[in-house]
């Protein structure tokens, strides 16, 4: 404790100790010379002055803290030095930590966050997957997807199948469908996609997410109430009261977690619901991309729909309407292959009995189970792909930034083994050197690092704003992800260590006097240069191995969304505003609602700059699908027969969209009041009437009781589901006879200049029309066109900021090794051109080097590229995997990146002055 | 100065501290001088290894330093015993017999 003490004193003091120290040691010099000894001599018998020094002030002090802030201070005076190749180092480190950091985010966010549930390891999902047309499936209401075969799957089943497969055991001598050996749910529960409902709560109304969800929903899913009690059995059955129970988030923010909300009154879509309780906090549903406010019984939805008794009809009897979605959780012991294989076998049991005829029967869903305790796959499906190909070439970049870093660290030290071998043999011991060695590359990589965070931080907004692709109602929320971060962190840490240390323990095993001798002319000689012409060029080699690769992915990307914006959709998608209004939730009901919408049509076309108007029930090419099916009058049904598309249309629709009649006429307003017409596109005509003309034939729209339809006029095919699809078949009928009177409807203007501008003249007109009534989406065609290609739009942007990046590190670290190996060489190069090389010869001689590594690096990257360019083949369209000119493209681009960057260093050598770079001996 | 012979291992701080001990306050110069002169010429202390012993002796206490004039009219440091040092002088001087005539004991014949 005293000597702590003692040596916390001498810090204060110790220049005033240094003299002293100093002064006693020539004072006994001076006594030994006096005595006779030759000042030489007494200065060889007292050995090494400075070591000695060093080591009582090692004694006294605190060295090894000193010592390292002394070599903290040394590195960064060596790294300012060295401005362009420390940028380097620490910038590439920089965006590979925090590019990883960012994706690694998302991918927690979206992959491996658990459900806030109990035991969400338990939960399976249930979805099928078939042909996409078949006789069985005659409507389907929520998600559906295609399954990269050419067929369909989908997680919505009719409710008849929920209660087939979901119905639990009737106690014992009366076992339900699913008991015995085939039980192997402890419970299966039943939940509708999320959509918005007017919510009124205090005299204000508002626009509210909420989802139907069976009864056993939340006691399935082991969610506690947080306030009252949530919904069961009793709420959900035909007849109950109408109940709702509330998220926690919108119990907060409307009720400001008032306890006695129970019981409490509200009023959704007009109709009256008592408030039962409220969920746990956090508990977001089983879909981690929407957060519901309000869950209501399944059985209160014909409640809440304009006809009950046909919602009713529709929803809960239908066997071929597809609508409802279900989870299970797994019985402890029973796996998800057992589950499936048990499931799978009732549902194709229960498929076949809805078959109209064995011809019918023949193809059917088939129904898989999938994990669920991530929630819901939709966003699984949609991002984790993306978010593995967009990991790997994150995890690539970090890659060749860390390669850069070693190289950095390697010519560094190559540069240095003369100091070093200097060092060494004025008395340094080798550890001291290779602590001061490691001490300036982890700080470099430590300086990555923390550039790293900013990135990693800058980097998730920019990837929230990317995914969310303009959407408001964007709910994946990522945080950064600190392990993550520490990860990648803890990875530069260790290149630099690695590659700090190799070199380091190498140059420092010098034998001296070559290492003294070592001079400019010999330059490359002796084992100086062994890592340099060993690891150094393989490490570039393998840098422009991966940029190729990353820049071919980036190619294939961008000709991707190029093949995309090149499609021609059939319709006019410029300069369209897209405007969507409920007027239903504002109150307006059938023909009044019809009225409100003409009315307000009638206003839009008078808006100045507005051409036309128009309104169908939703917009094309947005991932809307109304299916329908037709049956012709005077023909029979056959089982080759294709599923009809429907849209029901404001007359001036196919005018406003620019979509041409081809045979026969458009709808007119006429047609409004007698609405049995509709016009039929190309598709519907030839699959339904071969090469017949199909104006003035009739047919009948799902049942042959309803009045029949008549074709007035063929339109030109125009794309309908989105933007890869081929159009289908499909009709355009007047609104008036939509079938589902829901009620929001998408208004299309067409528009003189940019569709955004008549925004405000557009808000104007509804609010004047109506004070009840508000506009849910303003967005222009192109926008929504766009967000359906979310994913390719993604992986262009990054794609191409990545291979630029890999490039430009790639490059970064090619022109700073042909750079130091010009500069090694100057002594060289400056005795051939003594010796009449020409400056053409010259520079051919440098980028010849350069050369050979690129082209090495070419053919492993093009190798590499031939093998793994497949696994990114579904993220492709209207192009090959291995696109010739995606891949010619980007060798070209590396060649030319590759001679730029070598092409400096080499003009720097031919202008070496000869007799200037002689005389540096 | 034919054959000299180094101090052996662990034996250099308890003759400083025995020459501080006899003659008073001295400089290192001096203590070298006398632990040679003292064995006839057969300790030889090592400058290399005198000054970083004091050093290490100053930190522990066993010894103050002080600047003084010698007798050549020269600043130098004078190093003089601490109550602490006495003590561990006599530890170690009393360990050194016990070991020596261990030692002595097993060289001997009887």
């Amino acid at each position: 404790m005293r000597e702590l003490l003692r040596r916390i004193r001498f810090w204060f003091h110790r220049a005033e100790f240094e003299r002293e120290m100093e002064e006693e040691m020539r004072h006994h010099l001076a006594q030994l010379e006096e005595q006779g000894m030759p000042g030489a001599a007494a200065r060889r018998q007292f050995g090494n002055l400075t070591l000695l020094q060093e080591e009582s002030r090692a004694m006294w002090s605190f060295a090894i803290f000193e010592q390292f802030a002394q070599d903290v201070r040394y590195a960064l005076r060596a790294m300012a030095a060295n401005p362009l190749f420390t940028a380097t180092a620490v910038v590439s480190l920089a965006l590979g930590i925090g590019a990883n950091t960012a994706i690694y985010s998302f991918m927690d966010a979206i992959l491996l966050r658990a459900l806030p549930v109990q035991h969400p390891e338990q939960l399976a999902v249930a979805e099928w997957r078939g042909p996409r047309h078949m006789a069985v499936v005659k409507g389907i209401n929520g998600t559906m997807h295609g399954d990269g075969k050419g067929g369909s799957q989908s997680p919505n089943f009719p409710f008849a199948a929920y209660q087939v497969l979901g119905s639990p055991d009737r106690g014992p001598g009366m076992p339900g469908p699913y008991s015995g050996d085939g039980r192997v749910f402890s419970t299966l529960f039943a939940y509708t996609y999320v959509q918005n409902f007017n919510v009124i709560t205090g005299g204000e109304a508002e626009s509210v997410a909420g989802g139907f969800v069976s009864g056993n929903y939340f006691g399935g899913l082991g969610v506690p109430p947080a306030a009252g009690r949530l919904l069961d059995d009793g709420d959900d059955r035909a007849g109950a009261p109408a109940v709702v129970a509330l998220s926690y988030a919108y119990w907060q923010r409307r009720f400001g977690g008032s306890a006695d909300v129970a019981g409490k009154s509200i009023l959704i879509n007009n109709v009256p619901f008592t408030v039962v309780g409220v969920a746990a906090p956090g508990f977001f549903g089983v879909d981690p991309q929407t957060s519901p406010a309000l869950f209501l019984p399944i059985h209160a939805m014909p409640a809440l729909s304009p006809e009950p008794a046909a919602e009713e009809r529709s929803r809960f009897f239908d066997q071929h309407f597809y609508w409802i979605e279900m989870m299970g959780r797994l019985r402890p012991g029973v796996g998800i292959e057992q589950a499936q294989a048990v499931m799978r076998t009732r549902f194709h049991a229960f498929a076949a009995g809805t078959a109209a005829s064995p011809k019918d029967a023949e193809v059917l869903p088939e129904l898989s189970l999938e994990e669920a305790g991530s929630g819901l796959d939709s966003l699984r499906r949609q991002y984790s792909k993306p978010l593995y190909v967009l990991m790997t070439m994150v995890g690539l970049i970090l890659a060749i930034a860390c390669a850069n870093l070693a190289n950095l660290l390697l010519s560094r030290a190559a540069a240095r083994r003369r100091e070093i071998a200097v060092r060494l043999s004025l008395g340094a011991s080798r550890g001291r050197v290779v602590r001061q060695m490691l001490t300036e590359s982890v700080l470099l990589a430590v300086t990555g690092g923390v550039l790293g965070l900013g990135v990693g931080f800058a980097g998730i907004r920019f990837l929230t704003w990317l995914l969310a692709n303009g959407r408001e109602d964007f709910t994946l929320r990522a945080a950064l992800d600190w392990p993550v971060l520490g990860f990648t962190f803890a990875l530069a840490v260790a290149a630099g260590m690695v590659f700090g240390l190799a070199p380091a323990l190498e140059a420092t095993k010098v034998d001296f006097t070559a290492g003294l001798k070592e001079n400019r002319l010999q330059g490359t000689s002796g084992h100086g240069g062994r890592f340099r012409f060993r690891l150094g060029p393989t490490l570039i080699v393998l840098q422009m191995a991966v940029s190729l690769l990353l820049v071919i992915g980036a190619g294939l990307f961008v000709r991707t969304l190029a093949n995309l914006h090149a499609i021609d959709v059939g319709f006019n998608r410029e300069n369209l505003l897209l405007v969507r209004i409920d007027g239903r939730q504002g109150g307006y009901k059938d023909a009044a609602l019809a009225r409100f919408y003409a009315g307000l049509l009638d206003r839009f076309r008078e808006i100045p700059g507005v051409r036309a108007a128009s309104a169908s029930n939703f917009p094309l090419v947005a991932h809307y699908v109304n299916n329908a099916s037709v049956i012709p009058f005077g023909r029979t049904p056959q089982p080759g027969d294709p599923s009809t598309l429907i849209l029901s249309v404001d007359p001036d629709f196919l005018e406003t969209m620019q979509i041409p009649i081809l045979l026969g006429r458009d709808l007119k307003r006429g047609d409004l009041a007698s609405p049995n017409v509709a016009v039929v596109n190309q598709k519907f005509a030839s699959a339904f009437f071969g090469s017949e003309n199909p104006v003035g034939r009739q047919f009948w729209l799902d049942k042959q009781a309803d009045p029949l339809i008549e074709i007035v006029g063929v339109a030109k095919a125009a794309h309908y589901n989105s933007l890869q699809e081929e159009s289908a078949p499909v009709i355009y009928i007047p609104y008036t006879q939509n079938r589902d009177r829901r009620g929001p409807m998408f208004f299309e203007l067409r528009t003189a200049g940019p569709p955004l501008s008549a925004a405000a003249a557009v808000r104007r007109v509804v609010h004047d029309a109506s004070s009840s009534v508000s506009i849910s989406e303003i967005s222009t065609q192109a926008q929504r066109i766009d967000q359906t290609i979310a994913q390719e739009r993604t992986f262009a942007d990054l794609g191409s900021c990545f291979a630029a990046l890999a490039l430009l590190i790639a490059c970064v670290g090619l022109y700073g090794s042909m750079a130091y190996a010009v500069a090694r060489r100057t002594g060289e190069i400056g005795i051939r051109m003594a010796l009449g090389a020409q400056r053409a010869g010259i520079i051919w001689m440098v980028l010849r080097e350069v050369l050979a590594i690129a082209g090495a690096g070419l053919v492993l990257g093009y190798g590499a590229a031939r093998l793994t360019t497949r696994f990114v083949a579904s993220f492709l369209f209207g192009m090959k995997p291995n696109d010739p000119l995606a891949i010619g493209g980007a060798i070209a681009v590396l060649l030319a990146a590759a001679l730029a960057a070598g092409y400096l260093p080499a003009w720097r050598a031919s202008r070496i002055d000869p007799a200037k770079a002689l005389r540096n001996e | 100065m034919g054959s000299r012979t180094e101090i052996p291992p662990g034996t250099l701080y308890m003759l400083i501290l025995k020459s501080i001990a006899r003659l008073g306050p001295m400089h290192g110069y001096g203590i070298a001088q006398h632990i040679q002169q003292t064995s006839g010429d057969v300790l030889q202390v090592e400058e290399g290894s005198l000054y970083p012993a004091l050093q290490r002796m100053l930190l522990k206490g066993w010894v103050a330093a002080e600047w003084k004039q010698s007798e050549n009219n020269r600043r130098a440091r004078y190093y003089r015993l601490t109550p602490e040092g006495r003590r561990q002088m006599t530890r170690e001087v009393g360990e050194f017999e016990r070991v020596m005539a261990a030692i002595v004991r097993v060289i001997e014949p009887a």
